[in-house]
């Protein structure tokens, strides 16, 4: 909670990040609080654990596209706590609003120089918040730049610190990185060793030429056809479930 | 430069009383009318938790046992944490008026094979109210982006304890964007399929923000860890990834390809038979589609995903978005 003292009387009045009317404990009038002017810090506090970023690196690498087994496969060489620092606008567009997300920080990681709006539970970064010993990644872009680029005029202007998990693994001898939100646990990737689709193709491809042959042998020869149909059937099955399993 | 701004009636210099969302109001001591001007902000509503964490618990537990989720889910799935969260979401009401005039067209054949077309004139009026939902943050990876659910009882009493997420995108986006759906939408209702003249109008009659309550669900199947969320007003599952089942992947498989192989072979068949290619060619598209749609069940069907995700690879993906994007409440049709 932030706090700031009241224009009536003085006495201090305590605020929370959305807020746009606060009233007064002591005095009871009602304070407007004008952000065009000022800019805030804010962080999202760290909702993702340690073994959760694991767990969830685990559950992506076994996805469909990613290589067979990655899940098991991959070794983790570094997991790193981080909050990395974006700046949020909020500006008035010919009386619209409209808000753009710029990073503070010079990265080549995954899905952070495209972040949309951080979305989580924003905190007023203060003395008081604590950062449970997350590395604080360096703000090497000023704010400044950003603001004189920017269409229209400001409404409110803030650096958000997003909190991260950096995970580094290796897989055949390759290294890669993923970077998990520790707000939302998405993954955000750029390279990953992927799976091919061929097994499955042929499978469904074979098996699809197999009855259409068998079908239209089925009105020269029924009982034949019905006797591969159902070889078919099972060898299908036993195709596809390897192919499921294993590649 | 201070950032609060005291507020007084410019015409008593007494203080007055506004909340977020409204411009006009009446000075409590002299009765003046007044206009705020500035960011005025939206009229916000939260709704009430009305869950707790047992039925969220079992809630997921219920979803573990339905669609094709792995068979061994119920044994090996350990549940490791639930908490509710606020989720903010922007809810518009726009009305469409206006007049979409046009024609259709029927054709007729008669015994002797002529066709004749008839021309339908058609002139429809347009008075409807389109109401839409979308969340009003990145919703990262929770799976929810449009509201099921707008009715529960309406209540800050948790809004202390419940962690918030703030809404960071803009309303007035939301508004353009409810403008362009309700004008689409009121096209599609109109059912004219030939429009030759239209004057309709979208009027942005309110937006709100809706504060709902959802629960998060962190769950290990082995080392991997998947989440569901858990609607805090209904506690129905909104959304969710769980472990899929190879043997329901290769059942897929096998059923697609004799389905799919056997149809095509039977209106080949019947096509060469009757000397009907239309027939045989339908035949080949419906087969295509059968095996089309079991191979990617086959092919991705090792994780299970349920509810507004980007990476979800499931069909009926472009149906269930419209389905969470527009449902129409009030608002009347002549």
């Amino acid at each position: 909670m932030a706090s700031m003292k009241c224009t009536k009387c003085g006495a201090p009045v305590e605020f929370d990040t959305g807020d746009k009317f606060v009233k007064c404990s002591y005095c009871s009038s009602q304070i407007f609080i004008d952000r065009s002017g000022a800019g805030f810090y804010y962080a999202l506090p760290f909702s993702v654990q340690e073994n959760d970023a694991v767990g969830i690196f685990r559950r992506w690498a076994g996805g469909s596209t990613r290589a067979k087994d990655l899940d098991k496969l991959a070794q983790i060489s570094s997991l790193k706590k981080q909050y990395f620092p974006v700046y949020m606008f909020k500006r008035d567009v010919n009386g619209m609003e409209q808000v753009y997300v710029e990073p503070a920080a010079s990265t080549t990681l995954p899905g952070l120089h495209s972040l949309k709006v951080p979305g989580g539970d924003l905190k007023v970064f203060d003395d008081k918040f604590s950062t449970n010993g997350a590395e604080m990644i360096k703000i090497d872009i000023e704010m400044a730049p950003y603001l004189s680029n920017l269409p229209g005029a400001p409404k409110e202007q803030a650096l958000v610190y997003f909190p991260i998990w950096k995970l580094d693994y290796v897989f055949e001898q390759k290294n890669y990185v993923v970077v998990i939100s520790a707000s939302s646990g998405e993954v955000f990737s750029a390279e990953f060793p992927p799976r091919s689709s061929a097994a499955y193709i042929a499978v469904a491809g074979i098996g699809f030429l197999a009855f259409l042959a068998e079908g239209i042998l089925a009105l020269f020869s029924p009982l034949l056809a019905v006797g591969l149909i159902a070889v078919t059937i099972a060898g299908v099955f036993v195709a596809s479930n390897f192919v499921a399993r294993r590649m | 430069m201070s950032i609060s701004v005291g507020l007084n009636c410019p015409a008593c210099g007494g203080a007055i009383q506004i909340s977020e969302g409204e411009n006009v109001l009446n000075c409590n001591y002299c009765g003046s009318l007044l206009w705020a001007e500035g960011d005025a902000g939206v009229m916000t509503v939260a709704f009430r938790n009305a869950q707790g964490r047992d039925s969220v618990l079992r809630a997921t537990e219920e979803w573990w046992r339905k669609g094709f989720k792995a068979r061994d889910l119920r044994t090996k799935g350990k549940l490791l944490e639930c908490y509710p969260i606020y989720l903010p979401f922007w809810s518009t009401t726009t009305r469409v008026a206006g007049w979409i005039c046009g024609y259709e067209e029927r054709h007729h054949t008669d015994r002797n094979g002529n066709t004749r077309t008839e021309r339908i004139p058609k002139e429809e009026m347009v008075l409807h109210d389109y109401r839409y939902t979308n969340i009003a943050c990145d919703p990262g990876d929770l799976g929810v982006k449009f509201l099921r659910n707008v009715s529960g009882e309406a209540s800050f009493a948790d809004f202390e304890s419940i962690p918030t997420f703030e809404s960071t995108t803009s309303k007035d986006d939301m508004v353009e964007m409810s403008k362009q759906n309700a004008l689409s939408d009121a096209r599609s209702d109109a059912n004219v399929p030939h429009i030759t003249f239209e004057k309709v109008t979208a009027i942005p009659k309110q937006i709100s923000q809706i504060f709902y309550p959802v629960w998060v669900v962190r769950y290990s199947y082995g080392e991997r860890m998947y989440m569901a969320t858990v609607d805090g007003v209904t506690g129905k599952v909104l959304s969710g990834r769980a472990p899929g089942d190879a043997l329901y992947q290769s059942l897929a498989m096998t059923g697609g390809t004799s389905v799919s192989g056997l149809i095509a072979a039977g209106s080949i068949a019947f096509g060469i038979g009757s000397g009907e290619g239309t027939i045989a060619i339908i035949g080949l598209v419906v087969g295509a589609a059968v095996l089309g749609f079991t191979y990617r069940f086959f092919r991705h069907g090792s994780e299970i995903i349920e509810g507004d995700f980007d990476d979800k690879r499931s069909s009926d993906l472009g149906k269930e978005l419209r389905k969470g994007l527009k449902f129409n409440v009030g608002g009347f049709r002549i």
